[in-house]
């Protein structure tokens, strides 16, 4: 008989979450394909090997654990048992560990009440936490909220193919977060010329400058690799919130705080003198393809 | 008389509850629901900005990110009315609003039938036909969300509903893209769900030509109908719908008398043993969700099983499918209309109100879903979330056991009773906030 290649064996558990990863993930388009090179040990709504009630057991087998949701050591049970040391059990036992969304990466929103004792498994916003050194060998860390369907597919298929994944501090893979969400962004030529949109409801202007767009500062390839394979927030004029970043959320996430008419914090890596100084320059133009709108060009 | 407590995880819903089952002489007398971690989102909303609710509250939920989007723009809006300041929003917005909530709904309802209903009834049944439903519910699911996300930028957790209207401002070129994901659901609607063309399909109005329906959801139908389920899930026969959409005006239906509703009379109140808040109108309780939306709308083939069946699990399953067929046939027309020169966003950017209060009310995929704002000097300092669920899933009150009890209480195992309390379409998520 001839013997079948090994499927690494997946385990997705959920914290204390919204089960908006989950549902990310099943937008998918090759959702089933991806599947194919694992066997699926448990999954929340996804038919499974097991049942709950074996996961809980805490001897389910578990190469790969996709953790989702944030962290609370003592308090939140599952038919008795304590979350946490379900993820415990099954984070020393698999040799891949994939925090799936800003919730199991950095703690996230649900983090706001409780800031003392949530937490993301490895990271607390970014500070490491105590299980850091344990498991930061094979951790990697897919910040969003939700994450990205096709940032988690590209992770399981590499860690399928035993290829390994540059990643950085934070444990994010470099080909997905090393992009800010600014890149690829349709409305780069106006933030070029520090054209702001007037309103909302707009295809036209840059929203950094008022709206309180994130995306030059925020870490994540929503607008090379978009959403639903069709869009990102930008792209239909809502603002980037920043939900990939660990202090999300932030406050007065529709409006861009400004330091003298320039926006507070300024785009990645950038110098505020050169900023400034570029700043400067382009508005002292006035172009006119900008005034019109997109589509009245004649 | 022998009493027998027996508790049971369930899960493969949105999350998963605990049953606790008491058993009186063979026969569940009471069930007590227990849900996971209160995350408290009313308390993380204090002391942000108004419009933070419209990146917070979707969060509550994976599954109805996007109705909890539009119930925090209403509530801001009906604020800003409230304080004297009316926004009036394009048909544009209004119908892509509109349209994308629609979408959600259908997604919802495609994945309940296929990765809920059809395997744990064939799995109650032991009759397991190995069938890979979930790639027919991801197929379907994924492109009415990718039709959502054309508009709103993603799914889940979009926040372009703002005051006023949308931020998006979509072309020709987008608005052809939706349409042709939408009839791609539609032919699977026809081929794979109901075996029927959708016009043939809404033609049926009676129970007596229910016969015609094919495919899964005829598969789903007969399995119920075979095994003698279809007057079981019976509960108060009181339905209340909160929001006007395409599926009913608000109203409500007692033993099939409609009347009118007022939001001001719903009330809140903590139960013991339980993180999840109870929810009554007028201290009476209600069912909320499709078949509410269908008894209160008198939709023909609801009535028509209702008159059969009552308030059972087979009327319950038929009116949440049959939204799939109403929706898909309505979103056609949004697409078909929209005025793609009207304002997307109506709303002055530089109008500041800072005090007000306003209610939003949605008709979610799981019922009606209402937000409360309160916003002094620009911040929120009190927000209240009342979600579907928690009037089909609470305890009940002094005098009578909840919904969800009420239909699970004289079954005999409890294999019955869980497939029953599936087909509210349990997300624990919501009812905990």
């Amino acid at each position: 008989m001839q013997n079948k290649p090994y499927k690494p064996k997946l385990l997705w558990l959920q914290s204390i979450t919204c089960n908006g990863n989950t549902h990310s993930f099943l937008n998918h388009p090759d959702l089933f394909s991806i599947l194919e090179n694992f066997e699926l040990i448990h999954h929340p709504t996804l038919d499974s090997e097991y049942t709950m009630a074996d996961v809980l057991s805490k001897n389910v087998p578990c190469d790969i654990l996709i953790l989702e949701g944030s962290v609370i050591e003592n308090g939140f049970k599952k038919a008795g048992v304590e979350v946490s040391s379900l993820i415990h059990a099954y984070a020393g036992k698999a040799k891949h560990i994939i925090s799936v969304g800003t919730c199991a990466t950095f703690g996230g929103i649900f983090k706001q009440n409780n800031p003392e004792e949530i937490s993301g498994l490895c990271f607390d916003l970014e500070e490491k936490t105590q299980h850091y050194e344990k498991y930061a060998s094979k951790l990697i860390s897919l910040p969003g909220c939700p994450v990205h369907p096709r940032w988690l597919s590209f992770v399981l298929l590499m860690l399928a193919k035993n290829k390994s994944i540059d990643i950085d501090s934070l444990h994010r893979p470099k080909e997905l977060y090393g992009y800010t969400v600014h890149n690829g962004c349709t409305r780069n030529e106006y933030f070029e010329w520090k054209i702001d949109t007037k309103n909302f409801g707009h295809k036209e202007g840059c929203l950094f400058y008022e709206q309180g767009c994130q995306g030059p500062y925020t870490r994540g390839s929503c607008n090379k690799i978009l959403w639903n394979d069709t869009s990102s927030k930008t792209r239909v004029g809502t603002p980037c919130f920043g939900c990939t970043e660990p202090n999300f959320p932030q406050q007065s996430l529709f409006t861009t705080k400004t330091n003298m008419g320039i926006p507070a914090k300024i785009p990645l890596g950038i110098s505020k003198r050169a900023y400034l100084t570029l700043t400067g320059v382009t508005k002292s133009f006035k172009i006119k393809r900008f005034s019109k709108d997109l589509l009245e060009y004649d | 008389m022998k009493k027998l407590q027996i508790k049971q995880l369930i899960e493969k819903i949105e999350g998963e509850a605990e049953l606790d089952f008491t058993f009186n002489d063979g026969k569940i007398e009471d069930v007590k629901i227990n849900f996971g971690f209160y995350r408290g989102i009313e308390e993380i909303l204090r002391g942000k900005t108004a419009r933070d609710a419209l990146v917070i509250t979707p969060r509550v939920c994976g599954i109805c990110n996007h109705a909890h989007l539009i119930a925090a723009v209403r509530a801001i809006e009906d604020g800003y009315a409230n304080a004297g300041e009316n926004i009036t929003l394009t048909s544009k917005a209004k119908d892509i609003r509109e349209f994308t909530l629609i979408c959600e709904l259908i997604q919802n309802h495609i994945k309940w039938l296929y990765m809920t209903m059809l395997p744990q009834l064939e799995s109650y049944l032991d009759k397991k036909s190995g069938e890979n439903y979930a790639i027919k519910a991801t197929y379907l699911a994924s492109r009415i969300t990718k039709a959502l996300a054309i508009f709103a930028g993603q799914w889940p957790h979009s926040s372009y509903a703002v005051p006023g209207g949308v931020t998006c401002d979509p072309t020709y070129v987008d608005v052809m893209q939706a349409q042709s994901l939408v009839d791609e659901c539609i032919k699977f609607f026809e081929r794979v769900v109901v075996g029927l063309s959708l016009d043939d399909y809404l033609a049926i109005d009676s129970v007596s030509s229910l016969h015609k329906v094919d495919g899964d959801f005829g598969k789903l139908l007969h399995l119920i109908g075979d095994n003698g389920m279809s007057t079981i899930g019976q509960s108060y026969d009181k339905f209340i719908v909160f929001g006007d959409s395409i599926l009913s005006n608000a109203g409500k239906s007692i033993v099939t008398n409609i009347s009118n509703v007022d939001v001001k009379y719903v009330s809140e109140s903590s139960q013991e043993g339980s993180v999840a808040k109870a929810v009554t109108y007028k201290n009476k309780l209600f069912e909320v969700g499709p078949l509410a939306r269908g008894m209160v709308a008198k939709t023909p083939i609801v009535k028509s099983l209702h008159k059969n069946y009552k308030d059972s699990l087979l009327s319950r399953v038929f009116a949440r499918v049959h939204e799939v067929a109403l929706l898909l046939a309505h979103s056609k027309k949004l697409l078909a209309k929209l005025q793609l020169d009207e304002l997307s966003c109506t709303l002055d950017p530089h109008s500041k109100l800072d005090d007000f209060e306003g209610v939003g009310i949605v008709e979610a995929a799981r019922g009606s879903l209402i937000h409360k704002t309160t916003v002094k000097n620009g911040l929120i300092t009190n927000y209240d979330i009342i979600t579907p669920t928690q009037w089909n899933l609470s305890h009940g009150n002094e005098t009578q056991q909840g919904i969800a009890i009420k239909a699970m209480v004289n079954s005999t195992t409890i294999e019955e009773a869980t497939f029953i309390f599936r087909t509210f379409d349990i997300c624990s998520v919501c009812t905990t906030q």
